[in-house]
């Protein structure tokens, strides 16, 4: 393929750019990605190894580069080393979050960690869940319906009812499980032939225990939800995945490893590789791995990307190459970091100082989240058994509780429930399960304080030692809930001075929580409460929340002070957000650029707001809308 | 007694091929651990070693057995493709070779004293359990806290480091490092069996399995002789 057929370019091989390049090849285009990670393994063996043989089990450890010495010890390398850097979570931590020697992303002046990490490799975030919720409708509509009171919210310049058949398309592409009519509520809708590609995945006992704990309930116990009408009940919904409830497009039906997260050792979770394979077996298509985009070029009138400007660095010496690329088409999908941050390097020798896309200067602005509010339970001894670390890692949530007149006030929630007990628990402080309980037991410690009675430094050992694990790790559980956040102009994305192994600007992040996006994980606590309350559960969230934690933080919850906390959910949004004109936003509907005609900037990076549903099932169905729009372009 | 200054860590154990092998073996062979690993070379051939080995690894089966309640014919199973029990054996071999330690050595004579005889499940008795800890803890922090490294490399399919385990403190949240053995360790750790589970990204079932609750059976139909009740079992008689 000569430079000047090729049709498209794409910078980046998550789920947005694959999805791109595999409909587009399908029509026959002449497309090159650009990855700056390692390409598509033959098999994903070599990441099994790494993840079994990783001391943390954190969602990037499967995933090249490693992270981690031959003994599976975390590797404290300096990001300014590492060619294609990314943030992990291991560098989350106390005195390690805000120390760009640490971590890649420089949040040295940040007032709160951005808590969420990405990968780059080929496949992007093929250690995602799995969870394919669409929005619900209000989602879109954020400013008509409570932007009075909330300034900052925004309207969608399309709404769900321009998304619903690429809602459809998605879900057939991703393989979804889940039944149509558990999925109806907030004004969810569906064509009335519609059925999700797969039936619904079964729920696990937790789930079922939650359902049958908030079936009957006081509107008193209830009005602090802020609902139009206080629910008497609260219905626990399968959550829709793309994950196979049975053989789909030649991949098995789910085997229930409770490993969605890093890794899915039977590709019965859908990833992005899926999609990629396809299009990188057309001859039409090329992949260039390990290679960096480090500048978008216009041409001499600004209008149109000419070219672009990258680095292809080797993995086994200091070796590099910088050239350019021509093409039609150009595609950034390399999710709502890096995205700004190549249109905020690209400077073309200061014709466009502020950087591509950016003529209005929002790009890098409105960065969101779902920041995650955990919860840790134990039923008591003589309670329940809830049988964790079975099943997929979620199989329902909560999702009615996410719309409603609240949204004037506060930061809606939707619950995930977890089917892998305390297993992410505080990790860096205690560990996770289960070898913290384990420990506990066989060292008669009490690091993670939920073990009664007390050892004082004797083990357990023999059948006392089997009985007690059992007794205490079929009893755990655990609540998370993904809480909307305001998109707020001072967290965002720009360029720190701190570079990377190929003297690229890092990014460097702007980050808090608005008042309102706090409010909302205040209700998440009372919401939690009431559901302990009526399970009858012991409650350990309070004794998770360590001392040095940076993402703590003090709230007034009914005139008492309370101290929560949060993590990352690895929602990226709103960075390039979507928009009517350039005034309010940096692309359109079809991921556009205002300012390029030939410049398309996908992902999640468009959201003007972030809802509470997980992203990708959006991002996907805004690509194959992408991607047929530029079909009919070239 | 931890690498003492006047003596070098003992090389072959922790870098030679052969030597390795070699180096642990001689090690439990006797109780002079320290010398022996000092003074013996890394030439001599590893089979010269074996039939001790051989002996000690039954042993210190035995002794796995008693402490972590499970069957020791479940952790050295008659036909053993994986070798865990070897592998294990052969892993404390090398860390004692380093250290130097006679832990290992003391803690096999131990069991060796006692005459543990499991019940008609696989699984030692209480009582037996408490005798052998007991005992072990008599003889000083050292084999005491590498007994609880033994469980928790059976459990959880890592290394702890036994020193790492006597500094935790009892009752605060705290760090403590390991090292996953192997792959295999963590695909065969133990601890997911006794919660009636599986290990995580390592599952033979089926799916939908997760929906129903695990047969409410005695523990040891997952540690003890019979076969774990969460796979299909064949016909009866069969």
């Amino acid at each position: 393929m000569a430079d000047d057929d090729i049709d498209v370019v794409i910078v980046g091989s998550g789920f947005a750019g694959s999805l791109i390049a595999n409909e587009l090849a399908q029509q026959g285009k002449k497309i090159v990605i650009l990855e700056a990670g390692d390409g598509l393994p033959s098999n994903i063996n070599r990441y099994l190894e790494r993840f079994y043989k990783a001391e943390d089990k954190v969602p990037e450890s499967p995933y090249p580069p490693p992270m981690s010495d031959n003994d599976g010890h975390f590797d404290t390398s300096d990001p300014k080393t590492v060619r294609a850097g990314r943030p992990t979570l291991r560098t989350l931590g106390p005195g390690k979050w805000n120390d760009p020697k640490q971590s890649y992303l420089d949040q040295s002046e940040a007032k709160r960690p951005f808590a969420s990490t990405y990968n780059r490799v080929a496949g992007g975030t093929s250690h995602w869940l799995g969870t394919c919720l669409r929005f619900v409708p209000s989602d879109f509509k954020m400013k008509t319906l409570y932007g009075k009171s909330v300034p900052e919210f925004v309207d969608w310049p399309i709404g769900y009812d321009d998304l619903v058949d690429w809602y459809g398309k998605a879900e057939a592409e991703l393989g979804v499980s889940a039944n149509v009519a558990d999925q109806k509520y907030l004004n969810i809708n569906f064509p009335s032939d519609y059925n999700y590609p797969m039936p619904a995945i079964p729920e696990s006992p937790t789930d079922r225990a939650i359902a049958d704990a908030l079936a009957n309930l006081t509107t008193a116990q209830t009005a602090f939800l802020g609902m139009a009408t206080a629910p008497t009940s609260v219905r626990v919904r399968g959550l829709p995945a793309a994950r196979n409830s049975q053989p789909y497009r030649n991949r098995r039906a789910c085997a229930g490893n409770t490993n969605c997260i890093p890794i899915c050792p039977t590709q019965a979770k859908y990833d992005p590789t899926i999609s990629l394979h396809e299009p990188l077996n057309h001859k039409n298509v090329r992949m260039m791995r390990h290679t960096v985009a480090r500048e978008i070029i216009l041409d001499a009138d600004l209008r149109n990307v000419s070219e672009i400007k990258y680095t292809r660095y080797s993995v086994t010496s200091n070796e590099t190459v910088t050239n350019t690329i021509k093409a039609k088409i150009f595609i950034i999908a390399a999710n709502a970091i890096e995205t700004p941050r190549l249109l905020l390097m690209s400077r073309n020798d200061e014709r466009t100082p502020e950087g591509v896309a950016n003529f209005t200067g929002m790009v890098g602005k409105y960065l969101m989240d779902h920041p995650y509010y955990l919860a840790w339970g134990h039923m008591p001894l003589n309670g329940k058994q809830l049988w964790p670390y079975r099943g997929p890692l979620i199989t329902s949530g909560i999702g009615d509780l996410c719309d409603g007149p609240f949204r004037s006030q506060r930061g809606a929630f939707r619950v995930d429930i977890g089917n892998e007990g305390w297993n992410f628990v505080a990790a860096g402080i205690v560990g996770s399960d289960p070898h913290a309980t384990t420990i506990d037991f066989v060292n008669g410690v009490n690091r993670s304080l939920s073990k009664q009675p007390s050892r004082n430094g004797v083990g357990l050992f023999g059948p006392a030692l089997t009985k007690a694990l059992n007794d205490n790790i079929t009893r755990q559980f655990r609540i998370g809930f993904l809480v909307e956040q305001t998109p707020d102009a001072g967290n965002r994305v720009t360029l720190s001075h701190h570079v990377d192994g190929l003297g690229l600007r890092r990014p460097k992040i702007a980050y808090d929580l608005s008042s309102y996006t706090r409010l909302g994980i205040a209700a998440a606590y009372k919401m939690k409460n009431l559901i302990f309350q009526k399970m009858g559960a012991i409650d350990y969230t309070d004794l998770v929340v360590a001392d040095r934690d940076p993402t703590r933080f003090e709230q007034q919850i009914d005139g008492k002070p309370v101290t929560l906390n949060y993590g990352g959910a690895g929602h990226i949004m709103g960075t390039h957000r979507m928009g009517f004109d350039r005034n309010d936003s940096v692309v359109d509907s079809f991921q556009r650029s205002h300012d390029h005609d030939n410049l398309y900037l996908v992902g999640s990076g468009t959201f003007p707001t972030g809802a509470t549903a997980n992203p990708t099932l959006t991002i996907a169905a805004l690509a194959l809308r992408t991607a047929d729009r530029i079909g009919k372009r070239v | 007694m931890i690498e003492p200054k006047h003596h070098k860590p003992a090389s072959p154990a922790s870098t030679g091929k052969d030597g390795t092998t070699f180096t642990r073996r001689s090690v439990l062979a006797g109780a002079a651990a320290a010398t022996a690993s000092a003074t013996i070379g890394g030439d001599v051939p590893a089979f010269a070693q074996a039939p001790v080995a051989a002996a000690d690894l039954s042993t210190f089966v035995t002794l796995s057995s008693a402490l972590t309640g499970i069957a020791a014919g479940k952790l050295k199973p008659f036909a053993d493709s994986l070798d865990l029990s070897r592998d294990f054996f052969d892993w404390i071999g090398d860390w004692s070779a380093k250290r130097q330690s006679a832990a290992f050595a003391a803690l096999l004579q131990v069991t060796k004293s006692m005459a543990l005889q499991p019940g008609a499940d696989g699984i030692i008795k209480q009582p037996d359990v408490d005798r052998l800890v007991n005992a072990i803890e008599q003889r000083g922090d050292e084999p005491k806290y590498l007994a609880r490294s033994i469980v928790l490399m059976w459990y959880l399919g890592s290394w702890y480091e036994p020193e790492a385990l006597k500094k935790l403190p009892a009752k605060a949240p705290s760090f403590i490092g390991h090292t996953v053995i192997s792959p295999k360790a963590y695909t065969q750790g133990w601890v997911w069996h006794v919660a009636q589970a599986h290990p995580m990204g390592y599952s033979d079932l089926q799916f939908g399995y997760w929906t129903r609750e695990p047969p409410p059976l005695p523990l040891s139909d997952f540690i003890g002789k019979r076969d774990a009740k969460t796979r299909p079992k064949p016909p009866k008689g069969g």
